[in-house]
């Protein structure tokens, strides 16, 4: 288990309570989750994602995270419409470990609502929501 | 967590060292160290890894009678349970087997090693320790033998996979006045020193126990040791094991393992049910018809319990995605009938399917370039018995997966190559 300082929370992203961020590029958000996420679940064996055109309000779940210790949902931390989903991730679910904000990506969704942004938090905050719940 | 978990000598070194901690049976132990689960247990099926399981009890059965006290107890007859033609137990050789309560279910599962004639060392599982001392003292009635838990008084080191006897050849003091001719289930050195086998299995000066057992499925070793020198051998090996890939791994890949292999765990996938109609029942000292017992044991009444017991059947699923056993997780048939309960599923991330074959990534006809994405597998607890390649459905709360009952899981293991074969070895298959 990672110990707080050794967590990468890059500060493009905005993040969301339940450990997802959102990466903003005109009208459409990246989604994965985070550093701590990852390390929280250990190594992930197998994703499920929505289908491409699947539309998701803020808050629910699209998918899981399947991992030697157990299997978690993943919710939408703003609401729209998937456009497009990472195929990698079938044959190496281990991205999201080794490249959580990278490569470890998990759908891309055109947004409804821009103003749902304003709801996440920054970097520093969402690292200091981790510290208070350590 | 707390004071009251119990820690072993390597506790320090496994949380300096990353590991992500858990609590199991009363002991802190490591989940996986920070290379992960998924590569630990591939470790241990391509090349080797190692296991600190001091968690595990011990319990000495010693005195004159020792021998016919285990006879009452034990599942097996250990006149007829070693090796294919059903020779006695002797000095260096150890079986697996159950202690059952006067009902015939499980108390706990043990490998019972003969060190001599009235002295025996019975491991058991994590905290069961003063439980068997209990049961074996309360069923020795007029018997001259003294049973005794060692919880906490002997260390163990797990070693594991295919290059495991390569890695202590580099490290053990004789290496082939250990290994040689050492077939599973054998055992050699001793934790005094100068007594059975001298020191020739002693690691840098440190006696020990070399014993050609595990519980991963794959070739390897048991290494029992003192506690006060654990450390010291952990070390031993993890320096002779670099070049042969050796890894420390945690609980959670010796589960996966574990289950891949057929093997049990005890308390989960044996219990408070009759000890019968499963893939180790073999255990029970069943005459060569399996009409009756070839002796009299606490627990001989499953004989009689055969037809109304429950079964217990291993599984293998479609891709990695599981169930939570906890949750709970049922078993439900073809004609949408719940007929059971899941008893263990994990994924075994060593296999994957190739035109409708499973293979391994230690089997040797492996397709090329074959990288396994796993497969969820474990075992099921049913009404009735089900046959093999019926396909039953997994159903917890949030999902249900399709899995095909079998009768094994992981192909190709390694556990009972025969040691020259294993001594030649290359590392890493690609």
């Amino acid at each position: 288990m990672k110990d707080m300082k050794e967590l990468i929370l890059p500060d493009g992203p905005r993040y969301a309570e339940d450990h997802e961020w959102a990466q903003i590029d005109g009208d459409v958000a990246t989604i994965g989750v985070s550093d701590y996420a990852q390390d929280q679940l250990g190594d992930i064996t197998y994703v499920e994602l929505p289908a491409v055109g699947d539309i998701y309000k803020k808050g629910e779940e699209f998918g899981t995270l399947e991992s030697t210790k157990a299997v978690s949902e993943v919710f939408m931390p703003i609401s729209g419409e998937v456009v497009e989903v990472n195929e990698a991730l079938g044959e190496s679910p281990g991205l999201v470990n080794t490249d959580p904000y990278g490569e470890g990506w998990l759908v891309k969704v055109k947004m409804d609502d821009p103003s749902e942004l304003d709801s996440l938090m920054a970097a520093d905050e969402y690292g200091a929501m981790l510290e208070g719940g350590e | 967590m707390g004071a009251e978990s119990y820690k072993t000598p390597l506790h320090d070194r496994h949380e300096s060292h990353g590991a992500d901690m858990v609590n199991f049976s009363g002991w802190r132990m490591p989940l996986w160290y920070p290379s992960g689960a998924v590569t630990e247990h591939r470790s241990v099926v391509t090349n080797v890894g190692m296991f600190d399981t001091s968690h595990m009890s011990v319990v000495m059965v010693q005195g004159p009678n020792a021998f016919e006290l285990l006879q009452r107890c034990f599942t097996r007859d250990l006149r007829c349970c070693c090796g294919r033609d059903g020779v006695p137990l002797k000095p260096g050789r150890s079986v697996f087997g159950a202690f059952l309560s006067q009902a015939g279910e499980t108390v706990d599962d043990s490998v019972v090693f003969q060190m001599t004639a009235e002295n025996y060392m019975v491991v058991v599982n994590a905290g069961m320790g003063a439980t068997i001392a209990g049961h074996l003292e309360a069923h020795k009635g007029a018997f001259l033998v003294k049973a005794t838990d060692m919880t906490g008084q002997v260390g163990k080191i797990d070693l594991q996979g295919p290059m495991s006897a390569k890695v202590l050849q580099r490290v053990l003091k004789s290496p082939d006045e250990v290994l040689g001719n050492m077939r599973c289930f054998s055992f050699r050195g001793s934790l005094v020193e100068g007594s059975i086998g001298g020191d020739a299995g002693s690691i840098r000066g440190i006696p020990v126990i070399v014993s050609r057992t595990g519980f991963s499925g794959e070739f390897g070793f048991e290494i029992f040791v003192t506690p006060d020198r654990l450390a010291e051998v952990w070390e031993s090996l993890l320096v002779g094991g670099e070049e042969f890939g050796l890894i420390p791994c945690g609980l959670a890949a010796r589960d996966s393992l574990r289950t891949g292999a057929i093997l049990p765990l005890s308390h989960q996938d044996m219990g408070p049910w009759p000890f019968i109609n499963n893939p180790w029942d073999f255990a029970l000292p069943f005459n060569h018809d399996r009409t009756g017992f070839t002796k009299d044991f606490v627990g001989e009444v499953v004989l009689g319990l055969r037809e109304s017991a429950d079964h217990t059947l291993p599984f293998v699923g479609r891709d990695p995605r599981k169930v939570e056993i906890h949750d709970p997780a049922v078993v439900v048939d073809s004609e949408g009938r719940e007929i059971g309960v899941v008893l263990t599923c994990v994924a075994d991330m060593a296999i994957g399917r190739h035109s409708d074959r499973i293979y391994s990534m230690g089997s040797p006809d492996k397709p090329e370039g074959f990288k396994p994405l796993g497969l969820s597998c474990g075992y099921v607890k049913v009404k009735s018995k089900l046959t093999r390649g019926e396909v039953v459905e997994l159903r917890d709360h949030r999902r249900s997966i399709k899995v095909t009952i079998v009768d094994d899981i992981r192909p190709d293991r390694t556990a009972r190559r025969p040691m020259g074969e294993m001594l030649q070895r290359k590392e890493s298959l690609p």
